[in-house]
């Protein structure tokens, strides 16, 4: 450990910083300030390491005229926190029971149908806590069929999700009386949810860069895409967003993650902004 | 009421049968539709067809609607090859900004086949075609990008070309770029934007 202090004098510079965080804001929408130093610090360094470039020069030069983008795309994992679980960024659920679905069922007779799309899935978090906010705070639900599909490209995290079971960490954030009421404790660190949210979800295999696989979704009303597409290239990433815009309904909602920007891939949403979240609206007139 | 679970199957809908076959020449026939959904897909799906690549161009020009215009300059990006390029390099001629941005977007996911053609696009006889490409440049992905944006600085006697170069060399430009920062700044030195844009690159280098 001393040794590899002694050897490592990596330092990023105020300038380094600016630089970098200029850049990736362009590339990705995520912007870092001061505040965010000690965590973007940390990572330059281990990346400087991990690519052999020896300084900070080096390596964003590799990083600005990498064609293949591989890099940039290691950096991108890297500054990105890649976890889940319920109730994460519940601003925006907030924003589903309170502004989207009522704009949505405006023009809906009652008794009809419904659709919300959650993709990723990832190991279902996220489609079970819009199950959980519609049961419970979204009055519409007497008057409405919902359907919640929710898909994923890795088939593990597919089944982790049908299996429906869960650790403390990731039920931590859920109110003690939906916990009590939507699963149940079958171990120390083990909560499984409730068999009958698991059979209100449709879980399906989806790559979102094949047009073949996201042309089975039509008419969705409501999507959660968060955190994914700051993953893809800068074609994939307009491509995809392009096949959500297929999906939906003229008038349809989608939501991305906090650091996502629909702006900087795709011109073809209007941005809403409502009190709880701001979200991106095919046109009424699509 | 409630939340609902359709019966296998039946929560998707199937593909919509189309009326026209989903091969190069049905897709091409497709991109005059009437209908918006319908040229928008077949703008889409044209994406698996390099042969298509001039008449997605071509159709740019004509395409009224933006939405499709957006797929086609993603098809555009996603074939790929020097056909696209040529045929974003027409649209920078373009009058419309939607189309010069889309083009230069593309241009700059394609940095190995653009990169022969910049040293021809920096010469161009037209002031505006000069400014596109150096804006490209600064979303271009190649190792020789310094070196253009040097060689506006020595040779492009327009100002407003000079200025481009100038602000995407504040975010690339390294040491060897201060002779040429020092000859611009002589050059133009009764322009004050261009004298201010030169000692700020140069003081963000010097401080780096």
């Amino acid at each position: 450990m001393k040794a590899n202090l002694l050897a490592s004098p990596l330092v990023i510079s105020d300038a380094d910083f600016q630089k970098f965080a200029e850049y990736f804001h362009r590339k990705t929408g995520i912007h870092f300030d001061d505040s965010k130093r000690y965590f973007v610090d940390k990572r330059l360094v281990e990346r400087i390491e991990a690519s052999g470039a020896g300084s900070f020069r080096a390596w964003f030069a590799g990083l600005r005229f990498d064609a293949a983008g591989t890099e940039l795309q290691r950096v991108v994992n890297t500054m990105t926190v890649n976890e889940t679980y319920f109730f994460r960024e519940a601003y925006q659920f907030d924003c589903l029971v309170n502004n989207l679905l009522d704009e949505v069922v405006a023009c809906k007779p009652p008794g009809s149908r419904l659709r919300i799309w959650s993709i990723p899935s990832s190991t279902g978090e996220e489609p079970y806590s819009i199950a959980i906010y519609l049961l419970e705070r979204w009055p519409g639900i007497d008057r409405y069929d919902v359907e919640i599909l929710s898909s994923d490209i890795d088939t593990q995290v597919l089944q982790a999700a049908q299996r429906g079971v869960y650790s403390q960490r990731s039920v931590a954030q859920l109110p003690q009386a939906y916990l009590r009421k939507y699963f149940t404790q079958t171990g120390a660190d083990e909560f499984r949810i409730s068999p009958d949210l698991v059979s209100a979800v449709d879980f399906s295999r989806v790559n979102l860069s094949e047009a073949a696989d996201t042309r089975r979704f039509r008419d969705i009303d409501v999507i959660f895409c968060r955190n994914l597409l700051i993953y893809f290239d800068d074609v994939s990433r307009r491509v995809a967003a392009e096949a959500l815009y297929d999906t939906l309904n003229p008038g349809g909602f989608i939501c991305l993650g906090h650091s996502e920007s629909m702006s900087r891939m795709s011109s073809l949403f209007t941005v809403r902004r409502f009190r709880d979240a701001m979200v991106y609206q095919k046109p009424l007139d699509a | 009421m409630g939340l609902k679970k359709n019966a296998e199957g039946a929560g998707l809908h199937e593909v919509a049968v189309r009326e026209y076959p989903r091969d190069l020449p049905g897709l091409l026939a497709q991109l005059a539709d009437d209908d918006v959904a319908v040229r928008r897909w077949a703008a889409r799906d044209l994406g698996e067809h390099p042969s298509a690549a001039p008449a997605v161009c071509a159709r740019l020009v004509e395409e009224p609607d933006a939405s499709v215009r957006a797929v086609l300059f993603s098809t555009a990006a996603r074939l790929g090859g020097t056909a696209v390029v040529q045929g974003m390099i027409g649209l920078l001629r373009s009058e419309e900004p939607a189309l010069r941005n889309g083009a230069i977007e593309v241009m700059a996911g394609l940095p190995t086949l653009v990169a022969p053609c910049i040293d021809a696009l920096l010469q161009d006889a037209d002031d505006d075609v000069r400014i596109f490409t150096v804006n490209l440049l600064g979303d271009l992905r190649h190792p020789q990008v310094p070196q253009w944006l040097k060689q506006v600085l020595w040779t492009e006697p327009q100002v407003n070309v000079v200025g481009a170069a100038l602000e995407v060399l504040a975010e690339v430009g390294g040491a060897d770029t201060l002779p040429a920062l020092q000859a611009v700044r002589a050059r133009f030195a009764d322009d004050p934007y261009i004298g201010f844009s030169a000692d700020l690159v140069a003081e963000r280098i010097e401080t780096a």
